[in-house]
């Protein structure tokens, strides 16, 4: 059994893991992801798509208002930039996917550095507010530049294809979408080892303190927003390619709040905590829809007039409850739980 | 031997052709899909559409069903959200196996479906969304009923135009910066270009808003006295409210929704007796024999929750019946769309006019009924019958 966490190189201080039950876990997971969509129905893999798109975003916001400390209610404007730059350059001028897809990430963390500025004057609330502005800003633009964006038409996207595969659907999705979770998820984590990744976190702990130590607070902040949106970006374009439509209905603001509760409840400032905050937040109504089903006849008209208000319902108490009892978020109960096991059968 | 062989491989083959029928059909039933709205402020349409699927598939299978199979409707909620609308339809594709879908939520809504609606060559009755992005360009599976917004607000204005005798006219629009506010503003625009009115202001706002004084403050000093009014359901009454405060004399055109009671309540305070142009009808003898079936098949909080969303729906599950039972027991996907593109002057018992899809753009129910509501008695009278626009 462990007794502690003894480093004797630098090396092992900058490693993702000193552990190799960690990295078997972590081989084994990826093992079952790849394999997942031979074992489950078409459905299921959507659900899993759509997941793992919010866990992008969510480790793309993360590294803003978790480990930066900026609060972001702008995420809708960049998923949208991101959407639409792809959508854009698909079907209007042609591009391939695997070149529109980052050229999406990369619209948005250009934008992002307009939203950035105001950020180094503003923090908190006043942050917030700004970056909702954001938000609106998009949406009035591509309402309103009909000429490049179709206004309120919206575009279809379709024709995403390499080798002869589509990538907008089924398994080639998953796994397009799959592997850059795995990308997004590793160079996040090694970010927050770098120097970068500490000077976000002394900006988030104090900006004052940071500053006195040395870390120019204009050119890491800004840092911070161009890394979060462009990841944030590349969320954006693969919700294009899924949904296969793109309209400014698609971004709505709600998005922005779902996206920063997904972090709050995972734990905020953790990666982990951004992870499973969003495949909780994703397979949470499917839960609450497959557990109604149990006890209620869909034909019934309790079904059809009370049943969704409920699962509403439900959904908010749910969250309220684990943010009541765990205020650290999911990270906080897996931490337990990991301890708990960690020390058995001498756990306390 | 050789008769053996002949017999396998006959069985054989009749086995793969009940083995390729489409999803969703069994001997004894056919499930029906139905994408909507029944969590959030626009529930309320959802509700309505939901009971009138339930009303109609109550009534058909009372009479035997389609050819002998029972039609059961899955519901999925989207709450007018089109990232949701589309993982509610692969769900009803994918998990629930449905053959057909009847009820598709908001225009966002349909079109972010649009894609595996086309992928699956589902047919589709689009119940509550006649946008013209849904049926321009026509999807070979996709049959729309309703009028356009359009043709809504260009058949109200007529009538003012040549019925109400507003004494020098100043035309003005206030409508949502989105896709179905562009359709109202399509309407108003071919009004008073035919009419050679005067275009005294044109305003947009963003869905969701909820104070109107700056925009009606600004309709007043443009002289406005013909306002189309594109706001919905609180949006209206607030756009209304105000123009009562400024002491405006106008006379309103109205979307169809303001004909719904939650809408009426929250309008006619304001006093203005507004004209909506609706495709269903709004009371008659057809609305009565409707709500007496409607309390034989459903429970009272669904009679309650009936409005025009209901009859529509109601009206698309009739249509999507009769043309199943067109294709007799050799039911496909296919063969329904063959036979709903045939369907001509469907009776659908008086809720809408006749629906008729044998048209290029497979679009029905485009003729319109101008109503007015009087503000005291919240009642609306008929001002015209059926028009074609």
């Amino acid at each position: 059994m462990r007794t502690g966490n003894f480093k004797e190189t630098a090396g092992q201080l900058v490693a993702l893991s000193d552990s190799k039950v960690v990295w078997g876990w972590a081989a084994a997971l990826l093992v079952l992801m790849v394999a997942a969509p031979f074992l489950i129905g078409n459905y299921q893999v959507t659900l899993m798509v759509s997941a793992m798109i919010a866990v992008i975003g969510a480790v793309g916001l993360n590294m803003l208002t978790g480990t930066t400390g900026l609060i972001s209610l702008g995420q809708a404007g960049f998923l949208a930039v991101g959407a639409y730059t792809n959508a854009i350059l698909m079907m209007d001028y042609g591009w391939p996917f695997w070149l529109s897809m980052p050229a999406g990430g990369v619209a948005a963390a250009i934008i992002s550095i307009f939203v950035g500025v105001p950020s180094l004057r503003l923090k908190g609330l006043y942050l917030a507010i700004t970056t909702l502005a954001f938000s609106f800003i998009i949406n009035h633009i591509i309402l309103y530049a009909e000429g490049l964006t179709h206004g309120p038409n919206g575009i279809f996207v379709s024709n995403a294809k390499l080798f002869g595969i589509d990538f907008q659907r089924g398994k080639a999705l998953y796994y397009l979408t799959l592997g850059i979770v795995v990308i997004t998820v590793f160079a996040a984590l090694n970010i927050q080892r770098t120097r970068i990744g500490r000077a976000w976190m002394a900006i988030r702990d104090h900006d004052i303190a940071a500053r006195v130590m040395g870390i120019d607070l204009v050119r890491y902040k800004l840092l911070a927003f161009v890394v979060s949106s462009f990841i944030v970006g590349i969320a954006g374009a693969l919700i294009s390619l899924q949904i296969r439509f793109v309209n400014i209905d698609v971004f709505a603001l709600i998005l922005s709040i779902e996206a920063l509760a997904i972090i709050i409840l995972g734990g905020l400032g953790s990666i982990a905590g951004a992870i499973l905050g969003a495949i909780f937040l994703s397979f949470l109504p499917e839960a609450i829809r497959l557990f109604f089903g149990l006890f209620a006849d869909p034909n019934s008209s309790f079904y059809t007039t009370y049943v969704y208000e409920i699962r509403g319902i439900a959904y908010g108490v749910v969250i309220v409850a684990i943010l009541r009892l765990k205020p650290e978020g999911l990270i906080g109960l897996w931490r337990d739980i990991r301890k708990y096991w960690s020390n058995w059968p001498l756990a306390y | 031997m050789k008769k053996t062989l002949l017999a396998f491989a006959a069985a054989l083959l009749a086995s793969t052709a009940s083995y390729a029928q489409d999803p969703g059909v069994t001997d004894t039933e056919i499930k029906i899909g139905d994408v909507n709205i029944m969590t959030g402020p626009a529930s309320f349409i959802g509700k309505a559409v939901s009971v009138g699927s339930k009303i109609a598939a109550a009534e058909i299978n009372e009479a035997g069903g389609v050819n002998g199979r029972k039609i059961t409707v899955v519901t999925e909620d989207d709450g007018y959200i089109p990232a949701r609308s589309f993982q509610a339809l692969t769900k009803l594709i994918e998990v629930d196996g449905i053959f057909a879908l009847n009820g598709t939520s908001g225009t966002a809504n349909v079109l972010a479906m649009m894609p595996l609606i086309e992928e699956h060559n589902l047919p589709t009755v689009v119940t509550t969304a006649p946008n013209e992005l849904v049926y321009n360009p026509v999807r070979p599976s996709v049959f729309t009923i309703g009028a356009s917004y359009a043709d809504a607000f260009y058949g109200q204005l007529k009538y003012i135009h040549e019925k109400m005798g507003v004494k020098d006219p100043v035309y003005g629009v206030i409508r949502q910066d989105d896709d179905f506010g562009l359709a109202i503003e399509n309407g108003y625009d071919r009004a008073v270009k035919e009419f050679g009115a005067k275009d005294g202001l044109r305003l947009r706002f963003k869905k969701g808003t909820a104070n109107y004084a700056a925009e009606m403050a600004q309709m007043k000093q443009a002289g406005v006295n013909v306002l189309a009014n594109g706001g919905i359901i609180a949006g209206a009454a607030n756009i209304l409210g105000e123009a009562r405060k400024l002491g405006m004399d106008l006379q309103v055109a109205g979307v169809w929704s303001e004909d719904m009671p939650p809408s009426v309540n929250l309008t006619a305070p304001a006093g203005y007796d507004y004209l909506v142009a609706d495709y269903v009808a709004l009371d008659g003898p057809a609305i009565d024999a409707f709500m007496e079936k409607a309390k034989k098949y459903a429970s009272p909080e669904e009679v309650g929750a009936i409005n025009r969303y209901t009859y529509i729906t109601y009206a698309g599950l009739h249509a999507l019946a009769e043309a199943m039972k067109g294709c007799g027991k050799e039911l496909s996907r296919a063969c329904t769309v063959e036979q709903l593109k045939k369907l001509k002057d469907f009776d659908t018992q008086g809720v809408t006019a006749p629906i008729s899809f044998d048209n290029e753009k497979q679009l029905s129910g485009t003729a319109l009924k101008i109503y007015q509501l009087d503000s005291k008695t919240k009642t609306f009278k008929t001002l015209q019958d059926f028009t074609q626009y």
